[in-house]
């Protein structure tokens, strides 16, 4: 979908992207990363020409950038920034209708696409749709970001460092929703970040720069087992390394079936998941270290699990709460199988 | 004059508009109502009513020279404003500024003194000096004005699919608008003041009877024509404070 040329930036006699050469496939969601100056912003920039590159080329879906009007080029391109890139003086529709308007779309169609979109971000409440972005939180403000990158359904989306400006928890958040949107969406996103935990979270591939060039690209559990060189490996960080590798595995890669019982009888299983008339898990009985298999741990929405967390949280939340197993729930809270121990060490059923 | 403006909610502030322009228009109409009240206070002054000719011609005179005067100093400052913060008029924003400054410190009686002998009399000169003179506010607020939009605002339109002149026509001017509508609101109160110094080279103005009561020790005829320009000066700073607020977007005025 998108290919990397031998692309050059010189300022001067500074390079600050050299001769970096890379395929983002269809669909692929490639993250570009490095310290401060590595060059991955100017890269990121070069594929929608808000910056010209001083040699190589770029290809989008086959066709060379240069070969279109740069304004033209762009409409077909999806951009997003922090969220103060949100016009100020514009409510939150007329912001995502950016470039549909530009494109001069039918005001119905126009409007028919906002309101698919703000469903799409859950942000179809409270009047959101009228207010200005002085008005939204910092998490809302960045959905309708994103949601303006997408309004014309462009086929690659650029994002540079789109999440800098928010907080942790909200960040965490908008990960999660990126990820599911851009499963459902299939688009080819390319996303600028200098935070290693976002790249392994978000990635289907990494590319990894340093002083302009392209020291690795990968798919993110490549970079963490096989990394290219030291530069990478300290990059990464030597710490917790299996604990990264966790954190791009999910729970529903590695979940297995559940033991279940209606009554306080033991089951033959030394991990069973007592459950009510709708299968919601009540109780675990057993499953504990160090105490007998009977003993009896009432379920507390604190350590349960759903499909799409990372196993690093299921971790983290059994070492919590002391217990050798998680339910799986689905959104109805309804037991779907159980994550334990040995799905932690990487068994899958 | 915009103390009460500002300690005062809106809806009063809306109140002082509408009240401040009914004695204006009243006074304009009916200052000849008022004669025995200058009588009673100057009795010696014969006579105490200025009536060479009428206030309303005066008033509409003197909104004319401050319309047409203001109109082309915002044209022109708009414009040098625009070409200074554009890139190729970038490395002329030092010079509009000190031409735009001297403008403003030359004195307007100076410049009528430099005008009067190549223009003659009247309307021109005093034109001429009034555009000057109201140039400076508005340079420096369209300057300033699109100097507070920020540049991740700009790449975002760019990024987005913009054009130079979308990005001017969309983003940068309706968000620089209230700061440049700053600028034209101090630009033309300048104007409503300074406009009555054109009657000293005969230009007809709300300044005429000022003149003849200062030149004929006529007090009345002062008060008369000062008590005008002071009303015309506040109600058109109170609209243009309403104009501004529709343009505080992020701010409280257009969250409501």
């Amino acid at each position: 979908m998108i290919e990397l040329q031998g692309l050059t930036k010189c300022y001067g006699d500074t390079r600050v992207v050299d001769d970096i050469s890379l395929t983002v496939e269809q669909g692929e969601f490639c993250v570009l990363i490095g310290p401060s100056g590595c060059g991955k912003s100017t890269t990121l920039k070069m594929i929608n020409r808000l910056i010209a590159h001083s040699g190589g080329k770029v290809l989008v879906g086959g066709d060379d950038v240069t070969t279109l009007p740069p304004e033209r080029l762009r409409r077909r391109i999806g951009y997003a920034i922090q969220s103060i890139g949100l016009f100020p003086h514009w409510r939150v529709a007329d912001n995502i209708a950016t470039v549909p308007r530009l494109l001069k779309w039918p005001a119905s169609r126009i409007a028919e696409r906002v309101d698919e979109l703000l469903a799409l971000f859950q942000l179809d409440t409270d009047g959101l749709h009228d207010k200005y972005p002085h008005q939204l939180s910092g998490g809302q403000a960045q959905r309708v970001g994103v949601a303006r990158a997408l309004a014309a359904d462009p086929d690659v989306l650029l994002m540079d460092e789109p999440f800098g400006a928010v907080d942790p928890l909200t960040r965490d958040a908008l990960q999660v929703e990126l990820s599911r949107v851009h499963r459902q969406t299939g688009k080819t996103i390319v996303f600028v970040t200098h935070d290693m935990d976002e790249a392994l979270r978000l990635a289907s591939r990494v590319a990894l720069l340093n002083g302009g060039q392209l020291v690795q690209y990968d798919r993110p559990a490549e970079l963490l087992v096989a990394p290219a060189n030291d530069f990478v490996r300290d990059f990464i960080g030597r710490a917790d390394l299996g604990l990264k590798l966790l954190s791009r595995r999910r729970v529903e890669e590695y979940s297995r079936a559940a033991q279940r019982t209606r009554n306080n009888a033991l089951a033959s299983a030394s991990i069973t998941w007592q459950v009510d008339a709708d299968d919601r898990p009540m109780a675990l009985l057993g499953g504990r270290l160090g105490e007998p298999d009977t003993a009896r741990t009432v379920v507390t929405p604190e350590w349960t699990a759903t499909p799409d967390m990372s196993m690093k949280e299921a971790l983290s939340r059994m070492v919590w709460f002391r217990v050798t197993a998680l339910p799986v729930l689905d959104s109805e809270g309804r037991l779907l199988g159980e994550v334990t121990m040995s799905g932690v060490m990487g068994h899958r059923p | 004059m915009s103390i009460g403006a500002l300690t005062h909610p809106p809806s009063s502030r809306r109140f002082l508009l509408i009240a401040h322009s009914a004695l204006l228009i009243a006074l304009v109409l009916g200052m000849e109502q008022l004669a025995p009240m200058f009588r009673a206070l100057f009795p010696d002054q014969d006579p105490a009513m200025y009536q060479r000719e009428s206030f309303l011609n005066l008033t509409l005179a003197h909104l004319a020279l401050v319309l047409l005067s203001s109109l082309i100093s915002v044209s022109v400052g708009v414009a040098a404003g625009l070409f200074v913060t554009r890139p190729a008029g970038r490395e002329f924003e030092p010079l509009v500024s000190t031409l735009a400054a001297i403008g403003q410190t030359f004195p307007p009686a100076a410049v009528l003194a430099i005008v009067v002998p190549i223009a003659g009399f009247g309307f021109v000169p005093t034109l001429v000096a009034l555009v000057l003179y109201g140039l400076l506010p508005v340079v420096q607020n369209t300057v300033a004005g699109l100097g507070t939009v920020p540049s991740q605002t700009l790449e975002a339109a760019r990024g987005n699919g913009m054009s130079t002149w979308q990005i001017l026509w969309h983003i940068e001017l309706p968000l620089a608008m209230r700061v440049i509508i700053a600028g034209v609101r101090v630009s033309v109160i300048i104007n409503i003041g300074t406009a009555t110094i054109g009657s000293t080279v005969g230009a007809t103005t709300l300044g005429t009877p000022i003149i003849a009561g200062l030149v004929g020790n006529n007090l009345p005829y002062v008060i008369q024509g000062a008590i005008l320009v002071g009303l015309l000066a506040i109600v058109t700073d109170l609209a243009f404070e309403r104009l501004e607020r529709r343009f505080s977007f992020g701010e409280e005025g257009n969250a409501a």
